[in-house]
């Protein structure tokens, strides 16, 4: 059961949620920039949340299946088509062996997430199948996918009877809550926040923000007015975290996202909610953003909120898997 | 410390009731660590006044102590980091020091769910980690480790500049740091990037006013009263002055990182000869 990489995407990793427990060896979590697609496309694939997804950017690949497979695309809208049929997102689809996968065009979104019945099959590192590039561990041997790469998926825990529809989708009004109004993005004041002068904190909220070209998995340069603060802004290293907004010292902001460095110099000002990283995860350079702030409760209850969709999703996608296949 | 919970529940001739368990915890758990390394303890009390606690994000707080790289103010860190092992809650889930600030990760959604009464998981982790500090029986362990030792093959690009800048020769740079012993402060920047200090003010140098694009991995540096080692290749301020053999982080071992915040070190020049024989990079 494998698929075999017909032509190299740029950045296609191996992700789950991430690994924990090894930040004080400077190692961070690192996982799937959209935590929120990931797990939905594993719940409809018939997985649960913790099993390897495929991280797609544009241009993506051009991936031959080899085998049939339940596969679902979640996150970015990258125009992907089977065999030129067009797959839509957030819904199971069975393809056929043979079939060719392909992103045409970039529609919305940033990134797609492809998860398969049973699982992508790679290397375990520290708990998690992320793939940690500067270390080359986890994923597919540490690395970006290339062309003539094999990956091979898990034999499928449901075997196929009968009607070999999957018709069941997550409802637009689902995904909606998560990455509606898509260019507001909420965080919540951070450690040095106190550091910025009068003008400066309200202009992070009055002003738009663009996500520049120099954005990748470590962080996002922002592009607007620049802040100043009070005091001097050198620091001693501490402790960050992914949503960390850092003020550089041309003035300029850096938001850092999955794979961040666990500790930095520059100061801390806000944190961009852990509910609002999927959405600003499918931020397109060029795109701008605004900024919210709110209360660290709100935060929680976000947090909170999302994981109750999630869950609701995951109860869902087992109970249909149920109906249509024989355990 | 699973083990000194169970123990506890499991132990008839122990009274145990909230104002001591804390306490009895903390006893159990320096027991267990002697019992297990055999190694010299020191018991201290935190002290409990100059911290600041605030939210770093909704799912991470920061405990932040005086602003500066000091050993005494690193100890703190390490002590509370420490106590977090010996006491965590439902929903902890890893702790990273700082120079001079020690920051607690946890599962908002998990500490929301077990304590519903709670009025934000963020006060719930707060309180949990002023009682650490401020309740009697205020201790933390510490381990007086050995001293690790770190071959150095003394060839850095930036030897000469650091020493013309002291007007110091190469060899007495070299003496002098390799003299002292050092505190690992934190590990940032890279995987197993140790952050150590501080250097004699002889041979302390600010950074390259640019950075190399290329550091190679193992290079040991200078930055102000810092030194450090690069684990990999990368991009890098630091001055150069040598290069370690050993693989301060290695993704096969079970601890991938050999240096943690708290230990100490002391570097050792080695000869190219010895460098090569030994280089595992």
């Amino acid at each position: 059961m494998s698929i075999k990489i017909v032509k190299q995407g740029v950045l296609t990793t191996l992700q789950d949620g991430g690994r924990n427990g090894f930040r004080s060896m400077g190692i961070g979590a690192g996982g799937a920039m959209d935590i929120f697609a990931m797990a939905v496309s594993n719940f409809l694939a018939g997985n649960y949340e913790a099993a390897a997804v495929l991280e797609i950017n544009f241009p993506g690949p051009e991936i031959l299946f080899q085998q049939n497979a339940i596969i679902c695309l979640a996150g970015a809208d990258l125009s992907a088509s089977a065999n030129n049929d067009p797959l839509p997102l957030w819904r199971p689809f069975f393809v056929k062996k043979d079939s060719v996968l392909q992103f045409k065009k970039p529609v919305h979104g940033a990134r797609t997430y492809l998860a398969v019945q049973g699982g992508w099959q790679s290397e375990k590192w520290l708990g998690s199948y992320s793939t940690h590039l500067q270390v080359s561990a986890g994923g597919h041997l540490g690395r970006a996918l290339q062309k003539d790469d094999v990956i091979f998926f898990k034999e499928e825990n449901f075997s196929l009877t009968g009607d070999k529809t999957l018709n069941w989708h997550i409802p637009y009004k689902e995904t909606e809550k998560i990455y509606q109004p898509a260019n507001s993005i909420r965080c919540i004041k951070s450690i040095e926040w106190n550091l910025l002068d009068e003008a400066s904190k309200q202009n992070f909220e009055k002003n738009e923000f663009e996500i520049t070209n120099q954005s990748d998995r470590m962080g996002y340069r922002l592009n607007g007015s620049s802040l100043l603060s009070d005091r001097s802004t050198d620091l001693i290293s501490s402790a960050v975290d992914a949503g960390t907004i850092q003020l550089l010292p041309d003035g300029n902001l850096i938001v850092l996202m999955a794979d961040h460095q666990t500790t930095g110099g520059y100061p801390r000002i806000a944190s961009v909610i852990k509910a609002d990283l999927p959405k600003l995860s499918q931020v397109r350079p060029g795109q701008k953003i605004n900024f919210k702030a709110i209360t660290v409760t709100e935060a929680e209850d976000a947090l909170i909120s999302m994981e109750q969709v999630l869950t609701e999703i995951k109860a869902g996608c087992r109970l249909n898997f149920e109906k249509y296949f024989q355990p | 410390m699973y083990g000194a919970s169970w123990a506890l529940q499991m132990s008839p001739k122990i009274k145990i009731n909230e104002s001591n368990k804390r306490y009895l915890q903390r006893i159990l758990f320096i027991f267990i660590t002697y019992q297990s390394s055999f190694k010299q303890l020191k018991i201290r009390f935190i002290p409990s006044n100059d911290h600041t606690i605030s939210a770093l994000s909704e799912t991470a707080l920061l405990v932040s102590f005086d602003p500066v790289i000091d050993e005494a103010v690193n100890e703190k860190v390490i002590a509370l980091q420490q106590a977090f092992v010996a006491d965590f809650f439902t929903g902890f889930i890893e702790t990273v020091p700082g120079y001079s600030s020690l920051a607690v990760f946890y599962d908002a959604v998990a500490i929301r769910k077990y304590h519903p009464a709670v009025s934000s998981a963020f006060d719930f982790v707060k309180k949990h980690t002023e009682q650490l500090i401020h309740i009697p029986g205020d201790i933390a362990v510490k381990n007086e480790e050995a001293i690790i030792n770190v071959p150095v093959y003394y060839n850095g690009d930036d030897l000469d500049e650091i020493a013309g800048r002291h007007n110091i020769s190469v060899a007495e740079l070299i003496r002098i740091h390799t003299e002292k012993t050092y505190r690992v402060f934190m590990i940032g920047f890279q995987p197993g990037f140790a952050y150590m200090g501080k250097l004699d003010e002889r041979i302390a140098t600010p950074r390259r006013s640019s950075p190399r694009t290329l550091v190679p991995a193992g290079s040991v540096g200078i930055a102000g009263f810092q030194t450090g080692i690069y684990p990999f290749a990368s991009p890098g301020g630091w001055q150069l002055v040598g290069q370690t053999p050993l693989k301060i982080f290695d993704r096969e071992r079970s601890s991938p990182c050999l240096l943690k915040a708290g230990d100490h070190i002391k570097f050792n020049s080695i000869s190219k000869e010895e460098f090569e024989q030994s280089n595992e990079y």
